[in-house]
């Protein structure tokens, strides 16, 4: 046998595939153990000899990137092995996600808890950015949240690097409710910015419980956008009438951002404010929003073993045995998480949150 | 340069430096193993006629791999791809190298395989039917076959830092050093250029496995211009500090890679390339009676573990209820093993 096939037989047993959990796009995910340890893993196969192109460009990128990055707030990609034709990838189990918390009618989320899903974000797109790496597709189903609270940034497929200043790049990225107006209006030379303004509208998200921004056509978003934040002029935004695909969307006025938020504080809202700059030259950098006072301010961030976790979770969060056979059904989830209704959690949560008052329409909607 | 800590959290620095000594060994190592086997497979197939057969030696196959590093400037020319795809491509058939012997893969199609492979992960990408019409000879299947092979040779680390952006960051240190002159960029461009040369040349040599893409592109603007390399040095550390004399040693090593750097001649490489034909490991000729025999033994063990498999679903029972409904095809939706 040669060496490298010898290398990748050691690596493959190291790992034991259970159940699958999940499909993808482009791979089926199973959970999985490290068979030394009984340390659950996910592992992701990808299907590589469908392709004539062969080896698919988002698995390439996921495996490029994951392979560099370690970061508390980033999935960890734990090894690579192939079996046949397919490409297996061991990553972290996570147990949920962003989408499945926002979701969760039960949950009731507090301005501290809020501060800490945002404070995690932003130290993983920090590290991305500081590693030249662009994420292009952060959206709540994007963050994934471990067993211990522990927010991590994951979905690679879409990430590139941007180390040549000025290259070129494709605008049709970003899943469209998270998509900065730049991108709409067809600009390709973009940068950190852009995964920016997706924080911006996850932020937004999680204090209204439904997507900020949700427009259902790309002109539609474009126009959703200016109806929540005003249209732009040619002083908030040099240069903008002539993007490739600049297109006049109508007048609307700027309504402060209090109109909406009511509830929410002035660091709060000068941060989301930050995020959602249009000029993406003047849209504050993951860097400096790290700093920003909304962090340094009471509340101070919720531990992450204290933030809401839905009943998935709380059913991951068991030891593996005794699971085995049931989460491939999914039966005992949906049964707990009917189980757990919105007075069993507001009883045990304060009910403070609810002051802030998110029930009025979204614009758009 | 900002970049240095995140170098060093890299992959490349982690798993693909070497000294020159170890260098060495790796691929002394990997040609004896190779010897080995094949020598064993003329023996098994026909005793004692192995004794004829002159394998290459580590020089040998280095010497061909050098031919094909040479062939990627001029393939990345013709398709107009950017830098980044070439210097990818070169580095990931050295490393290709450092796991493989060319005895069992040939470089030419590994070559082609790891340039096709780098303008996907270097974000280039192009079809592989563009890319196989335009070579000679060519199909897509000869790159489809060895694609996964490269990419688990390389361990799946498809990210590499290279010289020329490290040039480009000295370069633009320089333009804003203290009272550096203004324009320097455009007043100095020729020593760029003659330094970006001296950056592609090292491309031949094994300098990337031994240094860091820094020290060779510093190396590189101290044969264009020693006395901007040493203006740089001096910005980043002081004319004490203890890292300057290794340093200088350093960069003298680097040169004498690049200096000693050429082309291989044809004909040399084209002997070689005939004993090859010879020697060269019979389980990878597609098509061959030992190809053939390991091939089905390949595929009996795999029968083997597929019975034994089905027949431990049927004795114990399915332990997830569902995966039994799919009916025989559903006992294994994990097609892998
Ligand atoms: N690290 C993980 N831990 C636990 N479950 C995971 C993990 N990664 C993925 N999953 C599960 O597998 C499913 C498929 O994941 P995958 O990332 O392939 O696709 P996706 O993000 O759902 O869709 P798309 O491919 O369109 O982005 C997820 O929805 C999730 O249920
Ligand atoms: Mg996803």
């Amino acid at each position: 046998m040669d060496a490298v096939e010898k290398a990748n037989t050691e690596r493959q047993k190291r790992w034991v595939k259970d159940q699958k959990v999940g499909e993808g796009t482009y791979a089926v995910v199973y959970r999985g153990r490290e068979a030394s340890t009984n340390r659950k893993v996910a592992i992701k196969k990808i299907k590589v000899g469908q392709f004539k192109d062969g080896l698919d460009m988002s698995a390439i990128r996921e495996v490029k990137y994951l392979r560099e990055l370690k970061h508390q707030n980033v999935i960890e990609l734990l090894d690579v092995f192939s079996s046949k034709t397919n490409l297996n990838l061991v990553l972290e189990f996570l147990d949920s996600d962003l989408e499945n918390i926002i979701k969760d009618r039960s949950l009731v989320f507090l301005p501290a808890d809020i501060k800490s899903w945002m404070a995690m974000t932003f130290r993983g797109l920090e590290f991305c950015h500081r590693n030249w790496i662009l994420h292009r597709d952060l959206k709540p189903n994007n963050l994934l949240i471990a067993s211990d609270g522990q927010l991590k940034i994951a979905d690679f497929g879409l990430a590139r690097d941007f180390a040549d200043p000025g290259y070129k790049m494709t605008c049709q990225v970003i899943t469209r409710w998270y998509r900065p107006p730049e991108l709409l209006f067809g600009s390709r030379y973009y940068s950190t910015a852009v995964d920016v303004w997706s924080v911006g509208c996850i932020f937004a998200e999680l204090m209204l419980r439904t997507p900020y921004l949700a427009g259902e056509s790309d002109m539609d978003q474009l126009k959703t956008t200016f109806r929540a934040l005003g249209t732009p002029t040619e002083q908030d935004w040099p240069g903008h009438t002539k993007l490739p695909d600049y297109v006049p969307i109508g007048q609307f006025p700027k309504t402060p951002l209090r109109d909406l938020f009511t509830a929410a504080s002035a660091d709060t809202l000068n941060l989301l404010a930050q995020c959602l700059v249009y000029e993406p030259r003047k849209r504050i950098s993951a860097k400096d929003a790290l700093t920003h006072a909304y962090f340094f301010a009471l509340p101070y961030p919720s531990h992450p073993s204290k933030l809401p976790k839905c009943a998935a979770q709380i059913t991951a969060a068991l030891p593996l045995e005794e699971l085995d056979g049931n989460t491939l059904s999914g039966k005992t989830n949906r049964l707990k998480r009917k189980l757990s209704s919105p007075d069993d959690s507001t009883k045990t949560r304060s009910t403070v949150a609810r002051r802030l008052d998110f029930t009025k329409p979204t614009p758009g909607s | 340069m900002a970049k240095t800590p995140l170098y060093e959290a890299s992959t490349q620095f982690k798993n693909w430096r070497y000294s020159p000594d170890s260098l060495a060994s790796v691929r002394a190592s990997l040609n004896s193993a190779a010897v080995a086997v094949i020598r064993n497979t003329f023996e098994s197939d026909e005793p004692g006629s192995s004794s004829a057969v002159s394998f290459l030696t580590p020089d040998e196959e280095l010497l061909l791999v050098r031919l094909y590093i040479s062939k990627i400037p001029q393939l990345c020319g013709f398709f107009h791809f950017p830098e980044e795809v070439e210097a990818t491509a070169v580095s990931y058939l050295k490393r290709f190298y450092l796991k493989n012997t060319v005895m069992d893969w040939h470089p030419k199609n590994v070559m082609l395989t790891a340039l096709f492979l780098a303008t996907k992960t270097t974000n280039n990408p192009i079809s592989l039917e563009a890319y196989t019409n335009n070579i000679p000879k060519t199909s897509p299947s000869d790159v489809l076959d060895l694609e996964f092979l490269v990419a688990q040779s390389l361990g799946f680390e498809f990210a590499v830092w290279h010289a020329h952006r490290a040039l480009w960051g000295i370069w633009l240190d320089l333009q804003s050093v203290p009272d550096a002159p203004r324009n320097r960029a455009t007043t100095h461009a020729d020593i760029y250029d003659a330094a970006l040369q001296h950056v592609r040349a090292s491309r031949l040599s094994d300098a990337e496995l031994v240094y860091t893409p820094s020290q060779i592109a510093l190396a590189s603007l101290s044969m264009a211009s020693p006395d901007l390399a040493s203006e740089w040095a001096a910005s980043k550390f002081p004319p004490d500090s203890p890292s300057v004399p290794g340093l200088q040693t350093t960069l003298a090593s680097i040169r004498a890679l690049i200096e000693s750097s050429v082309v291989p001649n044809v004909e040399a490489v084209r002997a070689v390339d005939l004993r090859l034909k010879l020697c060269k490991n019979p389980e990878k000729v597609v098509g061959s009676k030992a190809y053939l025999a390991k091939k089905a033994e390949d595929e009996r063990k795999a029968e083997e573990k597929r019975m034994k498999k089905a027949a431990e679903a049927t004795t114990e029972g399915d332990p997830f209820g569902d995966e039994l409904a799919g009916g025989p095809g559903g006992i294994d939706d994990d097609d892998d093993d």
